[in-house]
């Protein structure tokens, strides 16, 4: 089950162009990539479907209820190049030293155990940090001028989650050609969907 | 003519001269504000926060990392006093990274964030209070967010050698985002013990 969140909605407006909201613009953006990744077989469901905003565990939460799911945050940036694209994997910040000590075992072990809701993403790191570096080189081949590589960044909106996730930011909200950015999010979809069956055709984690 | 028709008129005409003098002034006045709007934000800032001069100030190079473009960060040298204080080291560091971009496109956090207070915990942690500004002003998206995040991390970093992480506050509390993205209720690596791995925070320029 591919869970597929549309960032930000309702009263959160996220990043505001002088025509594009990213709320609304990443909602029907969604429903685009939804309908691409379902016409390659993928079962999708997404986080909201309205102007709706879920709280960041309720969207955890919509793809911890499923066993295998793989969980896509979709944004659209207020800066960047125009039509470049980016994957960020999750990335914890340091922890404090005292934390550190205690977390030391159980940190990145296998899923299975019993984790904490906030961090429920760290036994999955190795596995989305492999599944975005997929996504970033099928994304570099559609959308020139993408980097080649993911990026780590403590992403909020992936810290609960218990599966494999990767936040993909096309830029921007400020492009003069808002027209080209929304038909953008069907190469977006392709791009998701060929990095997803080849993650899962390897093996998933590394 | 009645006298008391004359009488209007003239007022009338006397309060148009007026206005069209008041008008062509107030003109004036908003064209020189447009024209300089840097300077505008730094005189606003130095009201603020105005700069930080201690006895043990001395001029060295400091590495000041600024946007690069849209998309990444870099460091410019630049010539600074900075005291042999910590604390006060930091808050000068701040106060440029803030206040003094070389140009409006190298801004990497709000011209109206400031530094309410920053501390340095005996085991090197370090914590930035920033004004709401910081928050409340920063443009949307995981890319400017992870920006500002790494300018601050990075600029500390490199010129602070005391300081082995960083947490930010907004305003003295802990919030969960930056501003609808990046996760802040944990810690940047800045200058890891040798041991230790690096964490995206202390390696990215992204």
């Amino acid at each position: 089950m591919i869970v597929l969140d549309p960032a930000h909605g309702g009263a959160d407006s996220g990043a505001r162009g002088e025509t594009l909201v990213e709320k609304d613009a990443v909602l029907q953006m969604a429903r685009s990539v939804r309908a691409e990744l379902e016409r390659h077989g993928f079962r999708v469901v997404l986080t909201r479907n309205d102007d709706s905003n879920p709280t960041y565990d309720g969207r955890a939460a919509a793809a911890n209820a499923y066993r295998d799911a793989i969980f896509i945050t979709l944004h659209i940036s207020s800066t960047g190049t125009a039509g470049t694209v980016r994957a960020y994997y999750d990335q914890f910040g340091a922890p404090p030293p005292v934390a550190a000590a205690t977390n030391s075992k159980a940190s990145n072990s296998p899923p299975g155990g019993l984790v904490l809701w906030d961090e429920a993403q760290r036994p999955y790191l190795d596995s989305s940090h492999r599944l975005a570096d997929l996504i970033q080189g099928e994304l570099a081949q559609s959308f020139s001028g993408s980097p080649p590589i993911s990026s780590g960044v403590p992403v909020r909106a992936m810290r609960s989650v218990a599966a494999p996730a990767v936040a993909v930011e096309i830029s921007s909200v400020a492009t003069p050609t808002p027209d080209l950015l929304m038909a953008s999010a069907t190469p977006l979809g392709a791009a998701i969907a060929r990095a997803i069956a080849l993650y899962r055709v390897t093996g998933g984690a590394r | 003519m009645p006298r008391a028709t004359k009488i209007v008129i003239a007022v009338l005409v006397v309060a148009v001269v007026i206005g069209l003098i008041s008008f062509r002034g107030l003109r004036r006045r908003m064209q020189r504000l447009a024209e300089t709007p840097a300077a505008d934000e730094k005189a606003r800032h130095e009201v603020l926060a105005p700069p930080i001069s201690t006895p043990t100030d001395v001029t060295v190079k400091a590495k000041i990392f600024w946007a690069a473009g849209s998309d990444r960060i870099a460091p410019v040298e630049v010539q600074l006093p900075l005291s042999a204080d910590p604390v006060e080291r930091s808050r000068q560091l701040l106060h440029k990274l803030t206040v003094d971009p070389p140009t409006p496109g190298q801004r990497t956090i709000p011209a109206d964030a400031t530094v309410l207070g920053f501390y340095i915990l005996p085991d090197g942690t370090a914590i930035a209070d920033f004004s709401e500004a910081l928050s409340s002003e920063m443009p949307s998206g995981i890319l400017s967010e992870e920006m500002a995040v790494n300018s601050i991390a990075q600029t500390l970093g490199n010129n602070v050698p005391a300081l082995r992480r960083l947490k930010i506050l907004i305003h003295g509390q802990e919030v969960d985002t930056l501003a609808g993205n990046v996760d802040l209720t944990g810690f940047f690596e800045l200058n890891p013990p040798a041991a230790a791995a690096p964490t995206p925070a202390a390696k990215s320029q992204h």
